[in-house]
């Protein structure tokens, strides 16, 4: 035996595929499909293959909104936070006209009051407790972060209970929707939209500038934000409303609990017309679980046409309860502020209402109190 | 970890399956903002339309 063969480590061949769990996303992606097919429901197979493309390409490019804004609080850095005001500028092109012209299409609305804000301080809380977004928990879950799919667990049951809260934060007040086609009709809407996506640009990249800090993003972001920008125009063509990913996982969670013998006749959030409905059907009726079982699958598939799939050892305790609690508050978060950074900040500023820039600065705001108490589940801030 | 993915995935799956095949679905798959006086994604009525 020469001293080459000793030298060398016998190395283990890792496969780059993982077969199983390749074969098993695709596997239920076509199920799902084949179920709203078969009803006859070609736009909600659409919806279901655009989550899971939505899927693949936040994987890819590693497309994440927490990290973005955690950058940009503790160093200044830019880049993440420009991406995605490009992604959200990309989708407006086609929301805000569409939204305003054609019947049957509409924007991403909602109250402007203190549940909004309420809401949305809290979730941003959330977001750097659990290190992920409504998007990026769905992704990671999907692409094999046992930590994310706590978070998710949790953000499911934080947003029924949220759903049962929202009523009384409803009755603090608040203002209706303020819409920029309202105002300036379809293109002066869309013109204006731009301009606010623009003006925030230029103020992010000036902070930046001033700490010194890099404010350009990495070609790959900007790749991935024309990319998912782009699949949100096919989900808002397809499901007749801008993407949103949170009221899904509350129908999930009050079809779990009322099977536990939860009642929710007397709960007035599920007494309106929408959610009534949505927790009487089947969950593949609602346009955001279609979009959000896409994307679980389209991340599970992505990772494991890369890599052994799920193959990393648990994080430390504290990191999982920093998951568990950061899930729980996003969940209450997102129902009581109206969503999470795709349906209240991108779909809401995509679609010209003022709502989604309140959502984002409180949400902003949330974001640098969870940034300094990241620590203490031994977590870094940076 | 792989296992608790697996069994998730099979659990899941089977629920959402069973779901389908036991409730009524809609003609189009709905969100609701769909449905007349919704003022948010999740289906919440407007503030001048709430009662006082």
């Amino acid at each position: 035996m020469s001293t080459a063969t000793l030298e060398t480590p016998a190395v283990a061949a890792t496969p780059r595929l993982d077969w199983p769990f390749l074969i098993a996303a695709v596997l239920a992606t076509a199920v799902l499909v084949t179920l709203v097919v078969l009803d006859g429901r070609p736009a909600s197979a659409a919806l279901i293959v655009l989550g899971f493309a939505l899927g693949v390409a936040f994987l890819k490019a590693e497309f994440s909104f927490t990290a973005a804004w955690r950058r940009f609080l503790v160093c200044g850095e830019a880049g993440g936070l420009l991406a995605a005001l490009l992604l959200i500028a990309v989708a407006a092109t086609v929301i805000v006209p569409v939204a305003a012209l054609v019947p049957g299409f509409g924007g991403a609305i909602a109250p402007i009051g203190p549940s909004l804000v309420i809401g949305a301080f809290v979730f941003g809380i959330g977001m750097q407790f659990a290190n992920g977004c409504g998007s990026g928990t769905l992704y990671t879950a999907g692409g094999g972060s046992g930590r994310m799919l706590i978070a998710l667990a949790l953000f499911i049951v934080g947003s029924v209970i949220g759903s049962l809260h929202l009523p009384a934060f409803l009755a603090l007040g608040g203002i209706d929707p303020i819409l920029a086609s309202t105002y300036f009709g379809p293109w002066g809407g869309l013109a204006a939209t731009l301009a606010s996506i623009a003006l925030a640009a230029l103020m992010i990249a000036g902070v930046a500038r001033a700490r010194g800090a890099s404010f350009r993003p990495r070609p790959t972001l900007i790749v991935g934000a024309v990319a998912i920008g782009l699949i949100s125009i096919g989900v808002f063509l397809a499901g007749h409303h801008p993407w949103s990913v949170t009221f899904g996982f509350t129908v999930w969670g009050a079809k779990i609990a009322a099977l536990l013998g939860f009642d929710f006749s007397h709960a007035e959030f599920w007494q309106w017309a929408g959610p009534k409905r949505a927790l009487g059907e089947s969950i593949l009726s609602d346009t955001s679980s279609l979009t959000d079982l896409g994307m679980i699958f389209g991340a599970m598939a992505a990772a494991a046409a890369a890599k052994p799939f799920a193959r990393g050892a648990w994080p430390p305790a504290r990191s999982l309860i920093a998951a568990a609690i950061g899930g729980l508050l996003m969940g209450w978060g997102a129902r009581i502020g109206f969503g999470c950074n795709i349906g209240a900040f991108v779909g809401g500023v995509a679609s010209g209402s003022l709502h989604g820039w309140v959502w984002f600065a409180a949400a902003l705001g949330g974001c640098a109190i969870g940034v300094r108490l990241r620590p203490a589940f031994g977590l870094s801030r940076d | 970890m792989r296992i608790l993915y697996a069994l998730a995935l099979i659990a899941g799956l089977a629920a959402l399956i069973t779901d389908h095949l036991t409730s009524p679905s809609s003609a189009r798959a709905v969100s609701p903002e769909d449905f007349a006086g919704a003022c948010a994604p999740c289906g919440a009525p407007c503030p001048s339309t709430q009662k006082k």
